[in-house]
């Protein structure tokens, strides 16, 4: 199984490549950050707290997207199996050993790309320590002390998570009679787990218990950063939290936008898809939600911050610094949201081959094809903006409210249409490129 | 001018996949027609060009030569698009894998082809798309809750229901058990018994053969022979003399 897992790898490069890019720049990024935290153990004071805060605080939302993004990658190309899965159960496998080989192929991919991920993340924690101290965030006593135990801690825990993922995919691509799933070549869909809904209403409901402490509690401390604290993650665990329960959610609001894709074979094509395979699309509107919420969220509070700083008293000057390290981290965050999107578009597109094939011989012509995935396209990322933005809430209003903004912060709000329409042009982008030979 | 009264003719038809060396010449200068009505069976050892040739027809592959008539009209030139669109509209294809798409209950596999021509199925025309399968109950049923005998008369509804020009059917019953696939088959003879359907069915079944007016027999991509109110054991008596032939020209 080994050899064949091995050999298998070779043949599915793009799905291979999905998961790995996923996996090398989110290890680059968590690993980073840990070398902020394990830096912290000799630093003294201030620079002690701000390092755990950078390190903990924001590489903890970080690590959040990237651990999310990291189980989704492997989820949806662990389900592109089935066909193959069916086939190898048919001539004797037994499912213990098709899911050992999906496994051991997601822990090869995952454990080479973590380690190449912590390489660069031993260029990229010290050039981030060093951006803190020339932004005098830090003072010069303190030294960067990031060693190989936060970069193989980082690494490990992405490859550990992906690993899991898979053998939670392995699962259902082995799931029922072998037979049965060969002629079907697809996932019977199913329910949400409960595990699922359960860590998805977790999250929306700890993004909106940080956003009720934001006003009620750190809003009114002294300290100006308090409430960035709480309220900063906000968005990015409500997002992540409303990803975890896209198929859903995609199910629910997918519904009411049918009339919209019209009666053409295209849009009943695009109805029908969006409706009753929403897991396989929900792959393609999560990274739009934690995209489009932390993103909107965040800026926006970076945008209340520094309009409001002043005012609200900037004893040590830093607030300069704090908002182009945050403008920094933000946009490593939204490049690796970014990616994930196209990921997601590309991959599930990838895994309708068959199918598409199979209404083409049945007479859907290559255009109605396309034409239907980039209707599906379109209403995933519909569908990701409305609940992004509503994610980004949990962090703007806290924060608008607590800088006296109002429930809507004085400016900036072109932001919301712009993060939106980018995320658009990717998801749609991401699914028009990959359809561009649905057919023979 | 074309000859109106064949339902589907072709003429020289060549097929060759890949060049150079390695080319395979899966039909050579194949020469048949199918009259209204009647119920062909297509054989031959595995290889020999069956499934090129229902492919060809189909506008699944475009044919390195020669020509297809559907009706009389020359459609072997056609676009991709049109071609599809001729496939959606005047052919009905079974396949051996079914191919139902699995989030659609019976009903609305049967109706696929028109939905993507952008009509509706009326119900009066569904229920009796069904009945005649004898799926009228399973109208509902997504393909994973019915057998594969039943999944196979899903898609036989959905190729009938366009009134096609001419119903091609690759194996239908190779993936079926017999007694499931005898159904099947009296099913397409009734077809064409009591809807006149022109049909052209691919095996390599002897008793399945049986049920059809008429044998063509390929070899290597070539017309070998026919025979016309085949029984199964006159079939099976030349396909093992074929497999002779073949052995012995290799
Ligand atoms: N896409 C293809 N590329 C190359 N060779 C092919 C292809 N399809 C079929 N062939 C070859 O053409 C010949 C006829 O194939 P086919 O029509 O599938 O035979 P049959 O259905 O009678 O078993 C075989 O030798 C097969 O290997
Ligand atoms: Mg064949």
């Amino acid at each position: 199984m080994t050899a064949l897992a091995l050999r298998s790898l070779r043949h599915r490069l793009p799905a291979v490549a999905a998961t790995f890019v996923a996996a090398l720049l989110g290890t680059a990024m968590m690993a980073s950050f840990a070398t902020l935290l394990e830096s912290a153990g000799g630093a003294s004071g201030e620079d002690q707290e701000l390092l755990i805060i950078m390190g903990g605080v924001v590489g903890g939302w970080d690590a959040l997207i990237v651990l999310f993004s990291v189980a989704s990658t492997v989820g949806i190309i662990a389900d592109q199996r089935i066909r193959e899965a069916s086939l190898l159960r048919t001539i004797g496998a037994l499912p213990r050993q098709v899911r050992a080989m999906i496994v051991y192929e997601a822990a090869v991919v995952t454990v080479v790309a973590a380690a190449a991920g912590a390489a660069i993340a031993s260029i990229g924690g010290p050039a981030l320590f060093d951006a803190l101290q020339r932004g005098n965030l830090i003072t010069s006593s303190s030294t960067y002390a990031g060693g190989p135990a936060s970069l193989l801690a980082a690494a490990g825990i992405v490859a550990l998570v992906s690993t899991v993922a898979a053998g939670i995919s392995s699962r259902r691509a082995t799931r029922g009679p072998a037979a049965f799933s060969l002629r079907q070549a697809e996932v019977p869909a199913r329910g949400l787990r409960w595990w699922r809904v359960a860590i998805g209403v977790g999250l929306v409901t700890s993004g909106l218990v940080s956003a009720v402490i934001t006003i009620t509690v750190t809003g009114k401390s002294d300290d100006a950063y308090a409430a960035m604290q709480t309220s900063g993650s906000a968005s990015i665990v409500v997002g992540v939290g409303l990803a975890t329960l896209a198929p859903l959610l995609l199910r629910l609001l997918a519904r009411p936008l049918r009339p919209l894709l019209g009666g053409s074979g295209s849009g009943h094509l695009a109805a029908l898809n969006t409706t009753r395979r929403a897991y396989l699309l929900a792959g393609m509107l999560a990274p739009v939600i934690v995209l489009i919420s932390g993103a909107v969220g965040t800026l926006l509070m970076v945008g209340i911050d520094s309009r409001t700083l002043t005012a609200a008293g900037d004893p040590e000057g830093v607030g300069d610094t704090i908002t182009t390290i945050n403008s920094v981290v933000l946009g490593m965050v939204c490049l690796f949201a970014a990616i994930m999107v196209v990921n997601a578009g590309v991959a599930v597109v990838s895994q309708r081959r068959p199918e598409l094939d199979r209404l083409w011989r049945l007479g859907a012509t290559s255009d109605q094809l396309r034409t239907s995935i980039v209707m599906e396209a379109a209403m995933v990322a519909a569908i990701g903006i409305l609940l992004g933005l509503l994610g980004s809430t949990a962090t703007a209003v806290p924060y608008s409210i607590v800088r006296h903004e109002g429930l809507i912060p004085n400016g900036q709000l072109w932001l919301a249409p712009l993060i939106a329409g980018l995320a658009a042009v990717l998801a749609v982008g991401s699914a028009w490129g990959a359809q561009r030979r649905p057919a023979r | 001018m074309a000859d109106h009264t064949h339902a589907l003719a072709v003429e020289g038809l060549t097929k060759r996949h890949g060049s150079g060396a390695g080319a395979v010449d899966a039909l050579v200068g194949v020469d048949l027609s199918f009259a209204r009505g009647t119920f062909t069976a297509i054989m031959g050892p595995s290889g020999s060009g069956k499934s090129t040739l229902l492919s060809c027809v189909a506008g699944l592959e475009r044919p390195t030569s020669g020509r297809v008539l559907l009706e009389g009209t020359d459609v072997t030139s056609w676009d991709e698009a049109r071609r599809t669109r001729m496939r959606r509209d005047r052919i009905g294809f079974v396949f051996q894998d079914f191919s139902l798409i699995p989030y659609l209950s019976a009903a609305e596999n049967v109706a696929l082809p028109a939905r993507l021509a952008g009509r509706r199925v009326g119900a009066e025309a569904m229920r009796l798309a069904l009945e005649r399968v004898g799926l009228q109950s399973r109208a509902g049923h997504l393909p994973s809750a019915l057998s594969g005998g039943q999944q196979q008369r899903v898609a036989i509804a959905r190729a009938l229901i366009g009134q096609p020009a001419v119903l091609l059917a690759d194996e239908p019953t190779g993936a079926l058990d017999s007694a499931t696939a005898r159904d099947v088959l009296a099913l397409l003879r009734s077809a064409v018994d009591e809807l006149r359907q022109t049909t052209v069915m691919v095996t390599h079944d002897p008793v399945a053969a049986s049920y059809a007016d008429m044998v063509v027999f390929l070899v290597d991509g070539r017309v070998s022979g026919r025979m016309t109110a085949p029984t199964a054991d006159a079939v099976a008596a030349q396909l093992a003399h074929l497999d002779q032939l073949t052995g012995v020209a290799r």
